[in-house]
């Protein structure tokens, strides 16, 4: 049996909230980028939501892009430095709504870079509010104290649904509520860096995420909630993948 | 600097000026009266082995924009009205982290989505403005075609010396105007010339983490850099063009289009025996409160000529004279001003027709 090692890239204690998908991933995103070799030519940007967590925890050269600008900002950095592995870790809201425009058009620029979303089916960092993309109708948040209702706010929308019709290299949904589900989420966060390394084009891998804090459910409860309601809303699997010319779920 | 003249547009000399300067990134959003900023980086950048984006809002532009100068390119952007708007949130983005960029403002004129034609009423926006936070920009203000391609050049050097932005601002007829203009020389800019840039440097090295500055090195640092650095930029940015100052009666002051026209007023007042003189900032911000320095006797009123509904340039001078001269703006809205209506208004103050401007 091989001992778990830490990443050498994670030099500080997880801030994020106990039960945190967040730390998960960015636990894969480090372990990634070091099983691929590529710790030293890293640069990372994050969210000025709960993904800034990482900003100081990780030994990579760090931004933290307006809220929702993270693929505009990441394409920028990445045409001025294209040999550089650039990745964006930001949240659903960020990427799905607010910033919506942005993620779609880095997706239609088929900009080389790796985009992580979390969908924690909330505004984490804010206080829990109803995410317009990822909130379950009927889910109760601090901003849809009754229940999300689709009169009023709309549905969730599978974004990767739409992603998935913008040619890009490679869009995939995994989930963190088992270890074959995290390892699955890992290969996938894996192949967007390899993407990058080969040069191909736009990947995102959207990851189904825990936010405890804020559902008012305990890590284990959290877990459970995402395998048996959110993944039937949010189907995990590969949509696009160029290179294999096929299309999984969706 | 080359030594023979060309014949270019304002919007063009700025946008040949930046890429002379080394400028390797632009991404904007078309909108009257700057597209042709755009248009010249989407015909020339690639060919300077640079990168040229239209993005799909002027927000994403910017952030784009925000990325790139993060990684250390020499980066420039263009807007107008709204436009301009949208760019606010970056702005305090780029002042937050120090990161330099150049912006030009070509202002049009009108709230909402107002006119396509020349205006000056975005002075408090791009002189007071910078998105939320406390900012300041330097801005330039050209009056002339050969002025749009210097201060584009010299604004890379000035936001890269001060980690800031910097804004030339510009309106719908001197970013339209052809005119005769010398061009700088060409450099290039090294992406590695600066240690705070995202580099993507190996394990164990020093990392840039470029998130608010107040977070790296706590607020009181950061309170006392920034002040310092926006002190530093007050006293030593100041530029301006004084012209008949010594024995004026009433002192023009004005930028952009209507300094051009204020330079004919002197000239015509002076033949009428109207004694005009014209302080014209070539920087808004810092205003040039040096050029006020040492008014002669004579002087008995400030004159802004602006084409504004209610003076914005006023309140500089106001905060310049501190009130030991009485205001008068001219204010021509959506019209070009004219040398006979300054005049006009000017000889109406001397005979003491006109009531001294409040500034609200
Ligand atoms: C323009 C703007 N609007 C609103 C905010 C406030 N804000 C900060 S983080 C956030 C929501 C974050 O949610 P998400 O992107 O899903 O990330 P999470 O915190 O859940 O990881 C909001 C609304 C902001 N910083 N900027
Ligand atoms: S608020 Fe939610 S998403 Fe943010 S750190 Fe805490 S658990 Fe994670």
């Amino acid at each position: 049996m091989t001992a778990l090692k830490k990443p050498r890239s994670i030099i500080q204690p997880v801030s994020f909230c106990a039960g945190c998908g967040h730390a998960i991933i960015q636990r894969l995103i480090a372990e990634c980028i070091e099983e691929l070799g590529l710790q030293d030519q890293i640069i990372a940007c994050c969210d000025i939501a709960c993904s800034e967590w990482s900003l100081d925890a990780l030994d990579y050269d760090f931004i933290a892009g307006p809220h929702g600008r993270i693929a505009a900002v990441a394409t920028g950095i990445k045409k001025v430095r294209p040999d550089k592995i650039v990745y964006a870790h930001a949240g659903d809201g960020s990427s799905y709504v607010i910033g919506l425009t942005e993620t779609c058009y880095a997706a239609i620029r088929d900009v080389p870079i790796t985009m992580i979303v979390v969908n924690n089916a909330c505004l984490g960092m804010t206080g829990g509010q109803m995410n317009l993309a990822t909130t379950l109708l009927g889910d109760k948040t601090s901003s849809s104290p009754y229940g999300r209702s689709k009169d009023s706010t709309g549905h969730p929308v599978d974004m990767l649904k739409l992603i998935q019709n913008l040619d890009v290299q490679f869009a995939a949904r995994g989930a963190l509520f088992d270890p074959r589900h995290i390892e699955e989420t890992k290969r996938y966060i894996k192949k967007g860096f390899e993407n990058q390394v080969s040069k191909k084009g736009f990947s995102v891998i959207e990851v189904l995420s825990p936010c405890p804090t804020n559902w008012n459910l305990s890590p284990v409860d959290a877990m459970k909630k995402i395998r048996e309601e959110n993944t039937k809303v949010f189907p995990l699997g590969i949509y696009v993948d160029r290179e294999e010319r096929g299309t999984g779920c969706g | 600097m080359d030594d023979k003249y060309v014949l270019l547009k304002g919007n063009e000399a700025i946008a040949e000026a930046a890429l002379r300067a080394g400028c390797r990134f632009y991404a904007g959003y078309p909108i009257t009266p700057q597209s042709e900023i755009l248009e010249y980086m989407s015909a020339n950048m690639e060919k300077n082995g640079g990168v040229f984006y239209q993005a799909e809002n002027e927000i994403a532009g910017m952030s784009m924009l925000f990325g790139a100068a993060a990684a250390g390119a020499r980066v420039m952007s263009s807007s107008s009205g709204p436009g301009f708007d949208l760019m606010q949130e970056e702005i305090s983005y780029l002042s937050s982290n120090g990161i330099p960029a150049v912006l030009v403002n070509a202002m049009r004129y009108g709230t909402g989505d107002g006119e396509i034609t020349a205006g000056q009423d975005s002075y408090w926006l791009t002189t007071r403005g910078g998105g939320h936070g406390d900012s300041r920009q330097i801005v330039f203000a050209p009056a002339s075609v050969d002025e749009c391609a210097q201060l584009t050049y010299l604004a890379f050097d000035l936001a890269e010396k001060y980690r800031n932005v910097v804004i030339i601002l510009t309106d719908g007829a001197v970013s339209q105007m052809i005119e005769k203009c010398r061009l700088p020389g060409r450099k290039e800019h090294d992406i590695d010339q600066f240690d705070w840039t995202l580099s993507g440097k190996p394990l164990g090295a020093k990392k840039n983490k470029l998130n608010n500055m107040t977070n790296i090195i706590g607020h009181s640092d950061y309170q006392k850099y920034l002040f310092e650095k926006y002190a530093e930029m007050f006293e030593n940015e100041q530029r301006w063009e004084s012209l008949g100052v010594e024995d004026a009666e009433l002192l023009l002051v004005a930028y952009g289009i209507s300094s051009r026209v204020c330079k004919t007023a002197v000239m015509e007042g002076r033949k009428k025996g109207i004694k005009l003189g014209l302080i014209r900032p070539i920087t808004v911000w810092p205003f040039p409160r040096k050029a006020f320095e040492k008014i002669p006797d004579s002087v008995k009123g400030f004159v802004t000529v602006e084409m504004c509904v209610a003076t914005q340039l006023g309140l500089d001078v106001e905060l310049t004279s501190k009130g030991r001269r009485a205001l008068y703006s001219y204010l021509t809205g959506v019209n070009i001003p004219t040398a006979e209506g300054i005049l006009a208004f000017c000889e109406s103050i001397l005979s003491g027709k006109q009531k001294p401007t409040e500034v609200f």
